[in-house]
């Protein structure tokens, strides 16, 4: 067998398939990309048995064969292929794959490519077409704010659900919460589901790479996305996700409005100083127009940042874990944000202000008791 | 039907042989967590941690794993896979010595199912049974055996923080377990009502019925909410008889005996006392301690016997109010980092119990007798009238018993009467209390008055 590729698109299958091959895996056979070549197509495949993603590329063969190579090895042979080459070589050669570049060629060891599983599909359940920039968004949105221990498997996954026609994505450690909501074009047939925040990393990136509308179909233990050849298959969660509405506070008692990088910059300041616990101290005095966040650390010293703010409300201190502010940043576009605390040990509402979007966005942390 | 044992010792055998004939690498990482779930008819059920080795097993190894099973039992036909639904896995976690500083969200009263509204946090395994509440627990389990058949409603009665909630909530949480096609509903009856006249507003009436009417079982907590609506006691009455009409499960819970709600209608008062009615009464000492324990090993904490003692004479009639006070110090043992001594404990319950109101005697005096419909004078004057001596009786015994006010100062304030007599009404109403039922309901709803 002989198959011709062009170079830039094996790399970039080789680069999408990578994220989901195992890499501590009981089974040697799933660190590997498996390839098969068909007549014009060669597909590439690769999975943890908790994600699978496929990709197919255009190729010229003259039969069929299938590989499966170490993913590791594979994309870093690729990485040194030079600008001039254009077209990558695949044979078998001796049950072993060889690839030819212009200049280099390589010879991988295969494994038995019957070993490596079959990726499931989802077999029951509505599927709907959507734009892939709504789940990069949504996921991106809000999985930082995901549980990274896996006593809580709800916790450690994204729950993306339809609120009226909103989709919602939301993700919670217990310490802090962030949720997301983007406009769900009408009558898409979409089921509530917990994609686990790991997968979702590789989902968005996977996302990334397509263009055009992504056909997505939701199963109790399974969720797919598919679009020109690319598929990726994630297990999510069958459980219940919290119903965190009961958190958000109602109203307020302390606003502060400050542009995003005056926070951001009085927060970086600050944390040079900060303890263990990244601990910031928040002081906001409406009358005395003044919010300060203060930082000490008994072994480096201490710090006292002020933040041009438009205040409302009643004086307050109150202490936080900085890392848990300075995290949601990220997905805030707006310039200018809202901070809203309602009192000590009562959580914090962050918001972006923008006008219109200012819902859309919601992170809510909680303050730290000592 | 086999019996799980079996179930479990045939895996074990057919796993020794499917290791031999696999590698190893393909054994630990398809066959590691599996098991027989259940046997149904020949078939075999079995447990998979996920649809990859799902799809993987029926594809690759589904024959092998068959042609095991026969050689062990003939009777086995078919194999189909289920795939387990994930409990947290506690991955090498070492446990915290230091709590982490930023406080958590309380999600775990969040857990609410959207389908059935229950949350699964309420279950039989966290239930504290103690004496108080052994028959209102025993008729849950006999209810969850057989739903719709044994006790049909069952009507669970008792004050706020007793638990009624959370055991009607484990019923339902049961039966969704024990029988998966059986449809759960929990709510309140205070959001039925919303519900219907929001339908009825909207002139989604049918909706509303057809809504209700598909659940098998349907739980409904403070119907007491009912009280002087009658249109929707009207609605609720017809959805009650389909529901008791059709074999399916009712169970219902309200502050009082269905009898003692007022402004209930007649009819849907005798269909609640047409199934099961219990009280769950005021928990009893040593009851009180289990759930202090209880509630201290919830939080990881233990506390001397002597605070579990205080904690369970001084909160008497409220579980909720248990809860809090252990939550209190649980916060603070954390804040602290250390244990607290007997006299802070003393000072939380201090200032985090219901402090007791501060009544007048001629407040007390001017509550019973408008519950008895008298002339506030009579109980001062010296009539022996029937109607005028219970009421009287009745107040003494609430001063003395609630309020703590000594017998001769009750007699004086009461129209200067001995303090013999005063003894001895308290006595006489102490003795009535343990047989007339009727006497303790009304004291009962007299201190929700007072």
């Amino acid at each position: 067998m002989k198959a011709e590729v062009r170079l830039e698109k094996l790399k970039g299958a080789v680069a999408l398939t990578e994220r989901a091959a195992g890499k501590h895996s009981t089974l040697p056979v799933l660190s590997c990309i498996l390839i098969d070549a068909k007549k014009n197509s060669l597909t590439l495949r690769a999975t943890n048995l908790d994600i699978g993603i496929e990709v197919d590329i255009p190729s010229k063969s003259d039969g069929e064969a299938s590989f499966a190579v170490p993913a590791h090895t594979l994309s870093s042979f690729l990485s040194q292929a030079g600008d001039k080459d254009q077209i990558a070589t695949l044979e078998s050669s001796n049950g072993n794959l060889s690839i030819s570049l212009s200049r280099s060629r390589g010879v991988l060891k295969t494994m038995p490519f019957e070993d490596f599983p079959a990726i499931p599909t989802v077999a029951e359940g509505k599927s709907y077409s959507i734009a892939p920039e709504v789940f990069i968004r949504g996921l991106k949105a809000v999985w930082y704010s995901a549980s990274v221990s896996s006593v809580k498997p709800e916790l450690s996954s994204i729950y993306v659900y339809r609120d009226a026609d909103e989709i919602v994505f939301a993700a919670t450690d217990s310490f802090r919460l962030a949720e997301k909501r983007l406009p769900l074009p009408k009558n898409t047939p979409f089921d509530d589901v917990l994609i686990p925040f790991k997968n979702s990393v590789d989902i968005a990136r996977a996302l990334e790479t397509v263009s055009g509308e992504v056909s997505v179909k939701a199963a109790k233990n399974l969720i797919s996305f598919e679009s020109e050849g690319t598929k990726i298959t994630s297990r999510v969660i069958d459980g219940v996700f919290p119903d965190y509405k009961q958190i958000i506070p109602k109203g307020y008692v302390t606003e502060a409005i400050v542009l995003k990088q005056d926070l951001m910059n009085a927060l970086k300041v600050s944390s040079v100083f900060s303890d263990a616990f990244n601990q910031v101290k928040m002081t906001i005095d409406p009358e005395k127009k003044s919010f300060e966040v203060m930082t000490k650390n008994s072994d480096i010293g201490e710090n006292l940042t002020g933040v041009d703010a438009s205040l409302s409300g009643e004086a307050i201190e109150v202490n936080f874990n900085c890392k848990y502010i300075t995290d949601c940043f990220q997905s805030i576009d707006a310039d200018s944000l809202s901070l809203q605390l309602n009192g000590k040990n009562r959580p914090l509402v962050i918001r972006p202000v923008s006008g219109s979007g200012d819902r859309m966005f919601m992170y809510i942390v909680m303050p730290m008791n000592r | 039907m086999n019996p799980t044992g079996d179930l479990s010792r045939l895996w074990q055998t057919a796993l020794i042989e499917i290791e031999t004939a696999v590698s190893q690498a393909n054994f630990s990482t398809w066959f590691k967590e599996t098991s027989i779930l259940k046997e149904n008819d020949g078939t075999i059920y079995l447990g998979v941690p996920n649809s990859f080795t799902q799809e993987w097993l029926r594809k690759k190894f589904h024959n092998a794993i068959l042609r095991i099973l026969r050689q062990m039992n003939g009777n086995v036909r078919a194999l189909e896979y289920i795939i387990v639904k994930e409990d947290g896995k506690v991955v090498g976690m070492k446990k915290q010595a230091v709590p982490p500083p930023t406080m958590a969200m309380p999600l775990q009263d969040f857990y609410i199912n959207k389908d059935d509204n229950l949350n699964p946090r309420y279950t039989f395994d966290t239930f504290v049974v103690g004496p108080f509440n052994e028959l209102a627990h025993a008729a849950s389990l006999t209810v969850i055996k057989a739903p719709g058949q044994a006790y049909n409603p069952l009507f669970l009665y008792g004050d706020t923080g007793r638990g009624k909630t959370h055991l009607m909530q484990a019923v339902g949480n049961q039966i969704k377990k024990d029988f998966p096609n059986k449809k759960v509903f929990y709510m309140t009856s205070e959001r039925f009502g919303s519900e219907l006249l929001a339908a009825l507003q909207e002139g989604k009436a049918q909706q509303f019925k057809d809504k209700y009417r598909k659940y098998d079982v349907l739980i409904m907590d403070d119907v007491q909410f009912f009280s002087g609506k009658e249109k929707f006691q009207e609605e609720f009455f017809h959805l009650f008889n389909m529901y008791k009409d059709t074999g399916r499960q009712l169970v219902f819970s309200s502050d009082k005996h269905p009898n003692i709600i007022t402004g209930l209608e007649d009819r849907l008062r005798g269909r609640f006392n047409a199934g099961m009615v219990l009280d769950i009464p005021e928990p009893d000492q040593e009851s009180r301690m289990v759930i202090v324990k209880a509630k201290c090993g919830m939080h990881n904490i233990s506390l001397p016997a002597e605070a579990i003692d205080l904690i369970a004479s001084s909160i008497k009639d409220n579980i909720r109010e248990i809860e809090g006070v252990v939550n209190i110090i649980a916060c603070q043992i954390q804040l602290k980092n250390r244990d607290l001594s007997i006299n802070e404990i003393r000072n939380i319950l201090k200032n985090n119990t219901k402090p007791k109101k501060l009544l007048s005697v001629k407040e007390v005096v001017k509550a019973v007798s408008d519950f008895y419909n008298i002339e506030e004078d009579m109980i001062y004057n010296k009539t022996r009238r029937k109607e005028v001596v219970r009421p009287r009786q009745v107040v003494m015994y609430i001063l003395r018993e609630d309020f703590n006010v000594s017998f001769p100062s009750i007699g004086d304030k009461l129209g200067g009467r001995d303090h013999t007599t005063v003894i001895h009404s308290y006595n006489k109403m102490r003795e009535d209390l343990k047989t007339d039922p009727i006497l303790s309901q009304e004291i009962g709803q007299l201190r929700s008055m007072l």
